[in-house]
């Protein structure tokens, strides 16, 4: 029996993926696939122009297969499995043949809409249809119809329990062959094998910052920045639950306070970069105070609304003609030194990497230990329930001000070492953006986990400045992998395990759980 | 023990309490009974420093503490369950019942605690590592109460225990509501189910729009007649 929603279903499928085609190619981003595919072949393509058209064809391969991939349900029957594949390839094919109808239209009758919709370029559109009008149409239709079901059909295949049962006993046979290698190994490699990964890892980050360049070094400090920024914001808004949104002010107090007191104009003091730099922290951390003294009450939306509203308010102060004097106005301050150690002043990318990394280094140790702490399971009940909280006996407000301090603390010195770094500081260095970046790297990466924080920060600061030619698309790419995000991993990229809590240790309370029983029995006996 | 006098508690314009006044002993059950929207929840609230009073003054061993934040109130040893079974749902159990004595900092002490609570309610024990949230509605009641008892409250503001319970097992709740009182720890018990209430409780007052309207022996008060009808179902 036919399930009676199946078809329905899996129209609407059909539909969606289509969508995505028909989106992607009026934001011109089909061209930017078929770049990027080019280069997987090893093909460089003219900076501006065209890929050849034989690329945009294996996108379009690549997503019908994808497509067709993902059209049946894993619990159906194989039959049904195809039909599903079958409707579902046959909308999305249907719906983007029309759509190229409409395409090879407009390129024909010379119908200029770029004025809409920048994409919408002759050249462009007719390479959607890979340069063929009428039969292209017809052969767009052919590759969704045809890859589609191939995917659905190797879906099936792949997905099958014998394929999956051989899967399971190779990786077995791996876990095995893992398991008798490890117990061959001497017990002092089996119990410190996780530092000796750590070890290797610091080699790596030591010495990489000597041989890769000024641009990965360039690189390398903006994610470790956006790291330690990340740790700061997760403290607040993953440890505590609040919803920050207005982060980067306390990144500009840090900023401004390096800024102000050592930079050469306008005011001059040049107090050393890391007095000012110990000024930026107690600035941000008075900041959180005076911020959340009256928002404690507030909750949800409220508390990102008026977050957000506070960052707005130091970022346009900063940039009004107002304290043009004191802060530079909108042209910002330059020439701010960077700091000496032992004598010697921080000139290399390098030196700021190095320095970056001991920061973030400081920065995991201080997180961890919160995060395990009293404090740190304080933070967890208010998050999850603050009523049943404030009843167990937490001070709420002390807590939530807490995260609020220690979080801020570390925006204050990150804005500090990167307004060092960058030797500059403006209004347009601390702006919403600044803050949604932050908050958006801990939801791709995951919250409340190291890893995942630095997951997120590279692929939301590094990969973009990697990819330089998809710069114009940076945004875009920011906003599809968010909602893929979260779709395929709603916890982020690589999400925290909740820190454990058990304080009590097992052993106490079974020693005392036989104390207390033993007398028990006795007097059963007597 | 308990000394409630002329409290007011205003949400904004809404007038929640209106010079609500009442004791309690030391050792006492004393429920309070009324209907929904009475001002029971928020009365102890007011008690717990959960909420403020615009006016009025609540002591407690003849200390002032209103006005005083709720985690001093909590380290007075008045415990507030409150109604809705607020445990933590991401919490284990036995987390739970940490987070209950987040103000002891004995180790040892802390574990003697969880042990007395998981004889006491065994059905904890046998789900010691599940989360609070996959609980049971029954045994989340259970959760709450054992985590409010891991201080060794002097005083348990009790806030409808029985919410939303199988008879057998509100029957149970208020068994060990008993047997906690026996144990020295004085007890204010808001209840819906009036009977169940008067019926393990010394004194009783009933609260209606947010004052107190009659009070008395809970004995006498399931005798008397306006009793009978508006709460008893006579
Ligand atoms: N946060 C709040 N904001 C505004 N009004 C509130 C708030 N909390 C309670 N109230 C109002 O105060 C009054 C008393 O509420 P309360 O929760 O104390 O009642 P209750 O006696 O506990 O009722 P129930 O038996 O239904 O739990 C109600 O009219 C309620 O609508
Ligand atoms: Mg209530």
């Amino acid at each position: 029996m036919k399930p009676p929603n199946l078809f329905r279903k899996s129209a609407e499928k059909g539909l969606v993926y289509s969508l995505v085609m028909i989106f992607m190619m009026m934001i011109g981003f089909h061209v930017v696939a078929a770049n990027l595919m080019s280069k997987v072949f090893g093909v460089t393509v003219l900076r501006g122009s065209i890929p050849e058209v034989r690329f945009m064809a294996f996108v379009h391969i690549l997503f019908a297969f994808l497509f067709g991939w993902g059209a049946s349900d894993r619990q159906r029957d194989k039959k049904s499995r195809i039909r599903q594949g079958l409707i579902t390839s046959l909308t999305a094919g249907g719906i983007i043949a029309l759509f190229s109808v409409l395409l090879n239209y407009l390129v024909e009758a010379q119908i200029d809409i770029r004025q809409y919709l920048t994409a919408f370029s002759a050249d462009s559109m007719r390479y959607f249809i890979l340069n063929q009008g009428q039969s292209g149409i017809f052969v767009l239709f052919a590759i969704y119809l045809f890859t589609g079901l191939l995917g659905t059909i190797l879906a099936i295949i792949f997905q099958s329990e014998k394929a999956q049962t051989s899967r399971q006993s190779l990786k077995a046979k791996i876990g095995e062959a893992a398991q008798t290698f490890s117990d061959k190994m001497p017990t002092l490699v089996k119990k410190h094998w996780k530092y000796g990964i750590y070890a290797i890892l610091v080699v790596v980050l030591l010495i990489m910052p000597m041989r890769w360049g000024s641009y990965y070094n360039f690189v390398a400090s903006v994610v470790g920045v956006y790291v330690i920024a990340g740790i700061g914001l997760n403290i607040m808004v993953g440890l505590s639950g609040q919803l920050m949104l207005g982060y980067a002010a306390f990144f500009a107090m840090g900023a401004y306070s390096v800024a102000l007191l050592n930079a050469p104009t306008p005011h001059g003091i040049m107090l050393g970069f890391w007095p000012s730099l110990l000024v930026g922290v107690v600035a941000a951390m008075i900041g959180a105070v005076l911020l959340g003294l009256p928002i404690m009450r507030l909750r949800g939306d409220y508390l990102a609304i008026v977050t957000l509203g506070f960052g707005e308010i130091i970022r346009i102060l900063l940039k009004s003609d107002l304290l043009i004097d004191f802060t530079g106005g909108p042209r910002g301050i330059h020439a701010i030194q960077g700091p000496t150690l032992f004598g010697r002043s921080f000139t290399s990318d390098s030196d700021y990497v190095y320095l970056i990394l001991v920061f973030i280094a400081i920065s995991i140790f201080i997180y961890q230990r919160l995060a395990n702490s009293r404090t740190g399971r304080a933070w967890l009940a208010i998050k999850e329930d603050p009523i049943a909280a404030q009843a167990t006996g937490i001070n709420l407000r002390g807590y939530k001000l807490l995260a609020l301090i220690i979080g801020a603390a570390f925006a204050g010195l990150v804005g500090g070492i990167a307004a060092a770094r960058n030797a500059f500081t403006g209004p347009n260095d601390h702006s919403l953006m600044v803050s949604i970046n932050v908050l958006s790297l801990l939801i791709v990466g995951g919250m409340n986990s190291i890893p995942g924080i630095v997951l997120g920060a590279f692929a939301l600061r590094g990969l973009p400045e990697i990819l330089r030619e998809v710069e114009t698309y940076r945004q875009l790419a920011f906003g599809i992998l968010l909602i893929v995000m979260m779709l395929v991993r709603p916890k982020g990229l690589w999400p925290g395990s909740r820190p454990v809590l058990e304080k009590v240790d097992e052993e106490v309370v079974e020693e005392i759980s036989t104390e207390i029983k033993k007398p028990k029995r006795k007097r059963t006996h007597a | 023990m308990l000394n409630v006098s002329n409290l007011h508690v205003h949400y904004g314009a809404i007038h929640a309490l209106k010079g609500v006044s009442f004791n309690l002993e030391e050792g006492e059950i004393v429920a309070l009974i009324g209907s929904n929207g009475a001002g029971k929840s928020t009365l102890l609230k007011t008690i717990s420093g959960l909420l403020e009073a615009t006016e009025g003054e609540v002591s407690y061993q003849d200390e002032i503490i209103s006005g005083q934040p709720a985690q001093d109130i909590v380290s007075k040893g008045v415990i507030h369950i409150p109604e809705g079974r607020k445990i933590f749902p991401k919490m284990t159990v036995v987390e739970n019942l940490e987070m209950g004595a987040f103000l002891l900092r004995d180790r040892r002490l802390v574990a003697e605690r969880m042990e007395a609570m998981f004889e006491r309610f065994p059905v904890l024990r046998d789900r010691k590592k599940q989360l609070g949230g996959t609980l049971s509605g029954g045994e989340q009641q259970m959760l709450t109460m054992a985590r409010g008892l891991m201080t060794n409250p002097k005083l348990m503001l009790l806030d409808e225990p029985s919410m939303g319970l199988a008879p057998v097992l509100v029957e149970k709740v208020f068994d060990i509501i008993e047997e906690i009182n026996e144990q020295g720890t004085s007890i204010l018990l808001v209840e819906q189910n009036a009977q169940m209430a008067l019926s393990i409780a010394d004194r009783a007052y009933v609260l209606e729009t947010g004052r107190i309207t009659l009070s008395g022996d809970a004995l006498d008060l399931m005798e008397n007649p306006l009793v009978i009808e508006a709460y008893l179902g006579g």
